[in-house]
């Protein structure tokens, strides 16, 4: 047993240290701030945020997993997580391809024709096409397979009728990847199909949604017999459930997180060192210590998770009950951090990030709504209780579906 | 990177999960709840001996196979699955405090006689003054007018009946340390404690027990280094111990959804019971992960094993605790009865929970920890 990387993957990671040294200024933010950044140049709104990732991808820490041919690296395991973690230390800037690079990609290499590969996926590395996401609807949310957006094939076409919600960054997006019912007549998982659709096409409306923390993150999006080309079908007719399961699969060590995480908790550790407890800072106070303790706790725990998860896949076995344990717990322990966070600010917690009392620049309110959100997109807290159930402890299905 | 059992150590667990299914029934530790203390069958301890189980932390040139702290880890959480009584974690314990404490001829003599079954020993750490950490200890080791004397009061000392050698922390010219006494000396004093596990516990009273100048564990300059390290592995196979009674517990309560039906169901598909288990599972993964964590820590001499150990007792402690809980109400009825298992987990797993340091012993020592390797960061502010 031994946690070290070898000789080969501590050079890696000691180059791109070198390279994030020089090239990573202020880190951190978000994808909207990141948007603001900079002017338009060459008419495009967007092109300081697409400067990094191409930055990035230039110098070869973008699609790490991807194969050569389409612009991918074919890096190992352990450099996928050395690359991650680096990353994640200095708060490189957010990717605003990342839609792209972590569910559409993945998702075109193992189940695209040769076409979409070539077509989109160094377009995606690039960030010249911005994608997002079109499977949760209004009536569709955790029970994902129910969903009631129509496709009907005329000619090589598909005629695309319904509505998408919680479409994450769809009013700057270039592509959609969306799930249609292409059979209505089918059990609802197998009348599924998976589509690809150019965001300029006519007949789609983006409405943009405010979000609880007042934010705009993501959008409605109204598709009015929209056609869509036969050959931006992905995989088989009908056969698109499965790989919209296939896309929740590309999950990893999640040990990139547990470096944000852990970046948190010393900022909470700091923050609890500043704020006042009568003569003393929260910090010395016993229950605040031992809160912060629990969360270095769990950080260790979700840390030595992801080794777990990384060993085996570098030793070639299934990543075992880590991945989606590590999704649940991460998302928990995220929630609580921020929780006890705004217990530290104590009676300051009250006050709006706007107001010149703030602590920490209201960094911890956004934490919170944040976090709060985390255990929702990309499958509940709950549902994931049901894959943990079903999957790993073998229970039987609580659904007939 | 390589952060899973090797296959020898995968072996082992499946030679001890077999051999401690067969030969040791959980019907056996509930008979010998009427009987206290619960000591384990003779024959079977035979056979663990035997087997070498008590070696397997030992290095070779103390008789051992020169395996580390997750070997024993191993081994423990086996026990703890199949609610083995003692004395199996005491004498690993003590089998390796022995092996690390340096050559001496005496205690050479003393740990193959201990790996052979012929002499048992244990050790006697917690003090009734309701706190924990070798810091707290009162029991002293004074030399007066030429002679050493052991005086002080020892409680919750596992498997001391039967043992001839006990191994006690003790106060000492040299900082705290581990201090040897035969139990038969003169002024040594046991009374019998119980578990509500039924397993082996005594109180052991030192009035002015007189020993000799090599009574001391290790050299003078790294007596209390011993100890704290003894201590460290002690914590970490207690950890192992609660990880297999929590997993124990959590398999119960698995089979038990699954068969159990309610409502025209197993009552496995309600989310009320399937939630509650998928949040043990977390738990039991991290807790797992933990364990590994903290073991590899040890055995590679980390500076952060301290607070790696820590972890792993005090998300354990709670965890164990919550599985058996979990367990006997996904039960219900037949989870409070005296013939179903659930009660076994959750006896032993409240009984380890507090033992070297409750949760949140252990969790103001991981803040201790986060202070002093975040003191530069602090200051940057």
């Amino acid at each position: 047993m031994d946690l070290k990387f070898s000789a080969e993957d501590e050079a890696y990671r000691q180059r791109l240290r070198a390279w994030l040294k020089e090239n990573v200024g202020g880190g951190g933010g978000s994808v909207a701030s990141a948007m603001k950044g900079g002017a338009a140049e060459e008419g495009d709104p967007l092109f300081a945020a697409r400067a990094w990732p191409r930055k990035l991808h230039d110098a070869g820490y973008v699609g790490l997993a991807w194969p050569k041919e389409y612009g991918g690296q074919e890096a190992s395991f352990t450099e996928q997580v050395i690359c991650a973690e680096e990353m994640a230390r200095v708060r490189t800037p957010p990717l605003i391809n990342t839609i792209g690079l972590s569910i559409i990609g993945p998702t075109l290499v193992q189940h695209g024709t040769e076409e979409q590969k070539k077509r989109f996926l160094p377009r995606i590395l690039r960030a010249d096409d911005l994608w997002c996401q079109g499977f949760s609807e209004p009536e569709a949310g955790s029970d994902l397979a129910s969903l009631r957006t129509r496709a009907v094939l005329e000619g090589d076409e598909f005629v695309v009728n319904g509505q998408k919600v919680w479409t994450s960054l769809a009013f700057l997006s270039d592509w959609m990847f969306l799930l249609v019912r292409t059979d209505a007549d089918a059990p609802k998982r197998e009348g599924i199909s998976y589509l690809l659709c150019d965001m300029k096409t006519p007949g789609i409306k983006v409405r943009p949604l405010r979000n609880a923390a007042g934010g705009q993150h993501f959008s409605e999006v109204f598709l009015d017999d929209v056609r869509i080309p036969r050959e931006n079908l992905v995989g088989k007719l009908h056969g698109g459930w499965s790989i919209a399961r296939s896309s929740l699969d590309h999950e990893r060590s999640g040990l990139s997180g547990v470096i944000a995480l852990e970046e948190t908790l010393g900022r909470l550790w700091r923050m609890a060192g500043r704020v006042e407890r009568g003569s003393a800072s929260a910090l010395e106070d016993q229950s605040t210590r031992r809160a912060l303790a629990r969360h270095w706790i769990e950080i260790e725990g979700l840390r030595h998770l992801g080794f777990r998860t990384l060993s085996n896949q570098i030793s070639g076995l299934p990543p075992g009950a880590g991945a989606s344990v590590g999704k649940l717990f991460a998302s928990e322990v995220r929630q609580e951090m921020t929780r006890t966070a705004l217990g530290v600010e104590g009676p300051l917690a009250p006050i709006a990030k706007r107001s010149p009392h703030v602590v920490d620049r209201g960094r911890w309110h956004a934490a919170y709504f944040d976090a709060l959100g985390h255990s929702i997109g990309g499958g509940t807290s709950e549902i994931m209780r049901n894959v943990i159930a079903e999957k790993v402890l073998g229970l039987p299905r609580a659904l007939d579906d | 990177m390589d952060f899973k059992l090797s296959e020898e150590q995968q072996a082992l667990q499946e030679i001890a999960r077999d051999f401690l299914r067969e030969r040791w029934p959980t019907s056996r530790m509930r008979d010998l709840l009427d009987d206290r203390p619960a000591v384990i069958d003779e024959d079977v301890w035979k056979e663990i001996v035997e087997m070498g189980w008590l070696g397997v932390a030992v290095s070779e040139q103390g008789g051992g196979i020169g395996g580390d702290v997750m070997t024993a880890a191993v081994l423990v959480e086996e026990a703890g699955r199949g609610v083995l009584p003692g004395p199996l974690q005491s004498s690993l314990v003590a089998a390796i405090a022995i092996d690390r404490s340096g050559d001496d001829g005496v205690l050479e003599q003393l740990l193959s006689e201990l790996l052979e079954g012929k002499t048992r020993l244990t050790l006697a750490i917690l003090e009734p003054t309701g706190l924990y950490g070798t810091d707290a200890l009162e029991t002293s080791l004074k030399e007066d007018s030429g002679e050493w004397m052991l005086s002080g009061r020892k409680i919750l000392v596992p498997d001391a009946e039967g043992a001839e050698m006990l191994l006690v922390a003790a106060r000492t010219p040299h900082g705290p340390g581990l201090v040897r006494v035969s139990s038969d000396a003169e002024g040594v004093a046991l009374s019998r404690m119980e578990r509500m596990d039924g397993q082996s516990c005594s109180e052991i009273v030192f009035d002015a027990v007189r020993v000799g100048p090599e009574a001391l564990l290790g050299d003078t300059s790294r007596a209390a280094e011993l100890l704290q390290e003894v201590c460290g592995i002690w914590t970490v196979l207690m950890a192992a111990d609660l990880l297999g009674s929590a997993e124990g517990a959590l398999e119960l309560s698995r089979q038990y959804a699954i068969e159990r039906v309610q409502f025209g169901r197993p009552i496995g598909t309600f989310q009320a019971v399937s939630h509650r288990l998928a949040d043990t599972l977390v738990d039991v993964e991290i807790g797992r992960s933990l364990l590994y964590g903290a073991c590899l820590a040890l055995d590679e001499k980390r500076p952060d094993a301290t607070a790696l150990v820590s972890a792993a007792k005090a998300w354990l402690s709670e965890v164990a605790v919550g599985a058996a809980e979990t367990a006997l109400q996904v039960h219900g009825g037949v989870g409070f009865t005296w013939e179903y298992d659930v009660h076994l987990h959750l006896r032993r797993s409240r009984c380890n929970a507090p033992l070297l340091g409750d949760a949140d012993f252990h969790r103001d020592r991981v803040a201790a920890y986060m202070e002093e390797s975040w003191q530069p960061m602090k200051r940057q502010g």
